[in-house]
């Protein structure tokens, strides 16, 4: 018998799913799910901008004078290249999903690009619509679709540590600073 | 057998560090409460949480089947491991198969927990450790104190002559954000080079065949990108039913474990990347045992560190004293309920306090788990002195007459009886504390007489 088998037996014959935990309670939503993203991402570490006029100035200005570019939103730059284990100063990323309460962005990879850019660019802009943030993680989980997941994560700032005597560091592996660019809603 | 108190002893010879400690962590946990007191709905969480992971665990063979069968049709590799030994071999076979040489490993406690860095570095191969606190511990020959924050026991200025020693940073800097500069310069090399990364696996969901990681510095995704085949650790308690229940805990780990909204990296896996690999291994190593004895409950732990954060035990001797791989309430829970004759005495290192339940985001009732194993830590060979010595007691309780007998006996003794044998090394109670002065009479005596008066 190989061990699968000897641990699924060990766990018992029954094989069923029990029962399904009900959520029952309020959960916490906010008058203003802008403001209070932009709140929590600046308590990691991200700074936020709403963009008024045009998108690609903010962008550039954002950019600013950075040697190396990789713009996966082609609206800076029309098309962009990457290589795995490229240093890079800033990468320039959408998102269609964010957290109020946290001010996590959900960032999917969608196999456009080498996952080592997320982690590789020092800088990390963010373009995301106002109406794409949700209040919770419990409504951000209902929004994604797994089935076209290979890698993706949710980001709340900067890469930090605070493993020497609790003093808080940005730029531990990671991106070093991280800018969410938010595109007011059109129904405002 | 361990013996917690006199490793205690050892950490708390050092007083200012001791108190150091205590406050650093005691930092921590207030951080979590104030983070706690954010949401209205916490205490309803925490309770969803303990639910869930009470159902995913009771029914586990189902869940650990399902999330096979959907890792395997996502591409994710499956093995199975039963114990340490397994688990390690499974991971060098691995490596062998890609020629791997060069390994960044995330945190994992289970990593720790099977002894794989020793294991694979008696086999040639070069594996760092790429969390902070973790590669601090490992060039320092350590062992990790705290499953969040490994490095709590180290000052920043013995970080600075770890550093100075094995990466030539300046001698006697000590500034934090100079040690996590140099740190990052040194470990991008080790990524940039590597051939395999090892990670653990904080949540595995059963319904999307994916796992999640959780990080702050964003080792994992950094590691798993570079390297060309990416294996995983898992526990089998680590499953949950799906994304779902995943909001659940993804809003309560970093609350509790540092005070954060979430952990600054959330990372999904669910297919390999183009070229690579991607391996789960999926680990029991004594945990399908716990579920059948009363301790079961232990499993539901998130691996979130509050509790030592909270345990006026763990902060006062420190996370090695316990002499195991995780420390404070829920480690002394798994080392006694898998090993009590080695770690019996880590049911003891407990004031019954309760504050631990108090703040597990899984609801898991350690402190009445330590009071239970107290009773099976007794029944060990490393307490029959104690035993015998209880028995008598109890004996000498359960016969009044003999009791007056020798209280009386003691009360006349006592001013004789020199204080070099009072206190004499047997008396542990006496080391800080005076016996207080017997009372010239019983209360049995007084009694007597106040009713005779009558
Ligand atoms: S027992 Fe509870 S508080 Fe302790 S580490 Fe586990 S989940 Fe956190």
């Amino acid at each position: 018998m190989g061990s699968r088998e000897k641990i699924l037996s060990a766990l018992g014959t029954a094989r069923n799913r029990g029962f399904e935990v009900e959520l029952s309670f309020p959960i916490l939503s906010f008058g203003d799910r802008v403001c209070a993203f932009v709140e929590n991402l600046k308590k990691a570490g991200g700074e936020s901008i709403v963009v008024e006029g045009e998108l690609s100035k903010i962008l550039a200005r954002e950019v600013g004078d950075a040697d190396s570019v990789v713009d996966t939103t082609s609206i800076l730059y029309g098309s962009f290249s990457y290589k795995k284990g490229e240093e890079v100063d800033v990468a320039i990323l959408g998102a269609d999903l964010a957290v109020a309460e946290n001010g996590a962005l959900w960032i999917d990879t969608e196999d456009r690009y080498p996952r080592s850019l997320l982690t590789l660019a020092r800088k990390i802009v963010v373009i995301l619509e106002e109406d794409a943030i949700v209040d919770t993680m419990h409504q951000a989980y209902e929004r994604v679709d797994f089935s076209k997941v290979s890698y993706a994560l949710f980001m709340s700032g900067p890469s930090k540590t605070a493993d020497i005597e609790q003093s808080l560091v940005f730029g531990a592996h990671g991106a070093v600073a991280m800018t969410a660019v938010l595109i007011p809603s059109k129904r405002a | 057998m361990k013996n917690h108190a006199a490793e205690a002893e050892k950490f708390v010879a050092d007083s200012a560090r001791a108190h150091w400690h205590d406050e650093a962590l005691w930092y921590v946990r207030r951080k979590r409460d104030v983070a706690a007191s954010q949401l209205p709905e916490w205490e309803e969480l925490r309770e969803v949480a303990g639910k869930i992971k009470k159902n995913t665990v009771e029914n586990l063979a189902y869940y650990l089947e399902l999330f096979e069968r959907e890792a395997q049709n996502n591409g994710i590799e499956i093995y199975w491991a039963m114990d340490a030994r397994e688990c390690n071999e499974t991971v060098e076979k691995i490596l062998r198969e890609e020629g791997a040489r060069r390994i960044v490993k995330s945190k994992s406690m289970l990593s720790e927990e099977c002894g794989l860095n020793d294991y694979l570095q008696e086999r040639g191969y070069e594996i760092v450790d790429t969390d902070l606190g973790e590669r601090i511990v490992q060039l320092h020959g350590d062992r990790p104190s705290h499953i969040v924050l490994p490095a709590i026991h180290l000052k920043k200025e013995d970080v600075s002559e770890i550093f100075h020693e094995h990466m030539a940073t300046r001698k006697g800097e000590s500034d934090p954000e100079y040690l996590t500069k140099e740190a990052r310069k040194s470990l991008r090399r080790s990524f940039l080079e590597a051939d395999a990364a090892i990670t653990g696996v904080n949540f595995a969901l059963a319904r999307e065949g994916a796992f999640v990681v959780c990080t702050n510095e964003g080792n994992a995704d950094l590691g798993t990108a570079m390297a060309g085949v990416h294996i995983a650790c898992m526990g089998i308690e680590k499953v949950i039913p799906s994304a779902r229940e995943l909001g659940v805990f993804t809003r309560l780990l970093a609350r509790s474990a540092t005070g954060q909204a979430v952990t600054t990296y959330t990372s999904h896996f669910r297919r390999p990347k183009a070229g690579g690999r991607l391996c789960v291994v999926i680990v029991d190593n004594g945990r399908s045992g716990l579920l059948s004895s009363g301790e079961s409950e232990a499993l539901s732990c998130m691996r979130c560190g509050a509790c030592m954060n909270s345990c006026p035990v763990y902060r006062r001797s420190g996370g090695h004293s316990y002499g195991s791989t995780i420390p404070g309430p829920i480690g002394s829970v798994l080392s006694a309920a898998g090993n009590m004759d080695e770690f019996a005495s880590l049911p003891f290192a407990c004031t019954l306090c309760a504050s631990c339940d108090n703040v597990c985001p899984s609801s898991i009732a350690l402190h009445d788990l330590l009071y239970g194993l107290r009773e099976d830590a007794i029944k060990s060979e490393a307490y029959r002195g104690k035993r015998t010595l209880l028995k008598a007691a109890a004996w000498l309780l359960l016969h009044p007459s003999l009791y007056a007998f020798v209280m009386n006996l003691y009360r006349r003794l006592y001013p004789f009886i020199p204080r070099r044998i009072l206190y004499g090394r047997w008396n542990v109670w006496g080391r800080e504390r005076e016996l207080p002065e017997p009372a010239r009479r019983s209360f049995a005596q007084i009694y007597e007489e106040m009713s005779d008066g009558k």
